[in-house]
């Protein structure tokens, strides 16, 4: 077996992650706020997608609305719902639980419970001598990486950046300061939940789109938050690694049912050794 | 000016003002003095919309504030320097008094100019972290973030606090100044008299939730006895 295309496989798998818990992790470390339907949200992201396509449009017509239509699902749930529930943790995972599970039905609905396909935009393999890989996957993980390192420089160089940190840690301090602490949590929101509607446009064409999907991306993603730690972004680089390439290369290596076990003990063992998580020491107050 | 009538509130269910009345008049320093626990802290926080108004109502220069969200008092020109400072410590010190320009959209940096002039070591140590700095800078640093959106009127609560005595009369001539310069009005919690003495003109007391006296700062240096009494010293 040729080890390249596993680690390549392992790398786009882990970015996908990533960007799914980096939205996770912006709202939960924002507000407080543990939303259970954030892998709905990233679904969601992947039907818009079939949807663009099932009217003929482009799949970069799909990678615009996507974001865009889960970023204004994510405004009216904001506005409806976690607005009233802000900085109540367990609140939040109940009522967020309930609507991930309205969302389910609702696509199964729409589209049945059945597995819709995508088609990816470019169908070639990269070859080079004995080496091949499909251009498209190769063409996610630079998007990703795009993706990741755009988020990082909101949030860690810009004015709105700044504000929303400031938020974060002291949120009475930075009112008085005159920062609208409601908005910064409604923006911050909306950016979280249009990353998932586009990571799920992106990963649509390699997996297949069911109403189920959003699980399978929303459990390791949170363990991901667990294992790296709650407080610095780089916290959900160093979770996603560790979660994604030892659940991928495991299930590649030895068998998918061996590599969840790892993946557990693994977090397991972070949360019990180290409680805040590997970076969660240097949250920042 | 500010004026509070039969104003109440709170924690929750506890209530800590109970229909206090005040009026704290433009341009002058006054001192909010009162032992620890009669409501000093909590009539800040209210007064910066931090806590909730139950009754009563809080009038800044004849509009009603008492409903409005803590930005929207910022912006509408009362800085706020609170207990303890609250410096963000992962910030620079030039990130935290951006921040104040940033939440009241103040896109000129002519404030910062200003700060500069008034707190030197501001701008030496612009690029150094706020968690990195003593007690007393913290302190310089948060009054300095309170003045650089240009409040009309600023509230301290215990400036002094924690904060080695050479620098807390640092502190209070450094605001006595300014204060006398730009005819700010301020609002000072505050147990230390010397501090007290240095800037403040009027001095008001509280006792369990209530403003209960009033006098000058010159009446409080002829007869000490509100002092005694209210203060215990």
């Amino acid at each position: 077996m040729d080890i390249l295309p596993v680690f390549l496989d392992a790398s786009s798998y882990i970015l996908i992650l990533i960007l799914v818990a980096l939205g996770l992790m912006i709202v939960f470390g924002m507000m407080g706020v543990i939303n259970m339907a954030h892998g709905e949200l990233f679904m969601i992201g992947a039907y818009v997608m079939v949807m663009a396509q099932s009217y003929g449009l482009p799949f970069v017509a799909g990678l615009i609305l996507a974001p865009l239509v889960v970023g204004f699902l994510g405004l009216v749930i904001e506005a409806g719902l976690i607005r009233h529930i802000y900085l109540r943790p367990l609140d939040t995972i109940l009522a967020t639980w309930g609507l991930s599970i309205a969302l389910k039905q609702l696509i199964v609905l729409l589209f049945g419970p059945e597995s819709q396909s995508v088609v990816g935009p470019v169908d070639g393999s990269l070859v080079i001598g004995d080496f091949q890989y499909p251009i498209y996957r190769l063409i996610l993980m630079g998007a990703s990486i795009a993706l990741i390192a755009g988020t990082f420089w909101i949030f860690l160089k810009t004015d709105f950046g700044l504000m929303a940190r400031a938020v974060i840690a002291r949120p009475e301090t930075a009112a008085a300061l005159g920062i609208d602490t409601r908005r910064m949590y409604r923006l911050s929101f909306v950016i979280g939940t249009a990353l998932a509607g586009l990571a799920g446009a992106l990963v649509a064409p390699l997996i297949s789109v069911d109403p189920q999907m959003g699980l399978g991306y929303l459990v390791p993603g949170f363990l991901s938050i667990l294992v790296g730690g709650a407080g610095p972004l780089a916290g959900v680089l160093v979770g996603g690694t560790i979660v994604g390439g030892v659940n991928n290369l495991l299930a590649v290596w030895i068998s998918p049912v061996t590599a969840l076990i790892a993946v557990y003990i693994i977090a397991i063992l972070i949360i019990r050794l180290r409680p805040e998580g590997l970076l969660g020491n240097r949250r920042a107050k | 000016m500010l004026e509070i009538t039969g104003l109440t509130s709170g924690y929750g269910g506890a209530r800590v003002l109970s229909d206090v009345e005040c009026k704290i008049p433009d341009g002058k320093v006054t001192a909010l003095m009162g032992r620890n626990g009669m409501g000093k802290t909590t009539f800040i926080k209210t007064i910066m919309g931090l806590l909730k108004t139950e009754a009563g109502s809080i009038r800044f220069d004849g509009a009603a504030i008492e409903r409005l969200s803590t930005f929207e008092i910022s912006r509408l020109g009362i800085g706020y320097v609170p207990q303890g400072r609250e410096v963000f410590d992962q910030f620079t010190v030039l990130e935290n008094l951006r921040l104040s320009l940033l939440g009241h959209s103040i896109k000129s940096q002519d404030g910062l100019d200003q700060i500069y002039e008034w707190f030197p070591i501001l701008k030496e140590r612009a690029d150094q972290r706020a968690g990195t700095f003593s007690g007393g800078q913290q302190q310089i640093l948060a009054i300095a973030r309170a003045l650089i959106a240009n409040p009309r009127m600023l509230l301290l609560d215990e400036p002094t606090e924690g904060i080695q005595p050479s620098i807390v009369h640092e502190i209070g001539e450094k605001l006595a100044a300014i204060a006398k310069e730009t005819g700010l009005t301020i609002l000072v919690v505050e147990q230390n008299v010397d501090m007290v003495r240095t800037i403040a003109s009027d001095a008001l007391f509280m006792e369990n939730g209530q403003i209960v006296d009033s006098c000058s700062i010159s009446e409080l240096e002829r007869d000490d006895s509100l002092l005694r009494r209210y203060l215990s010293v």
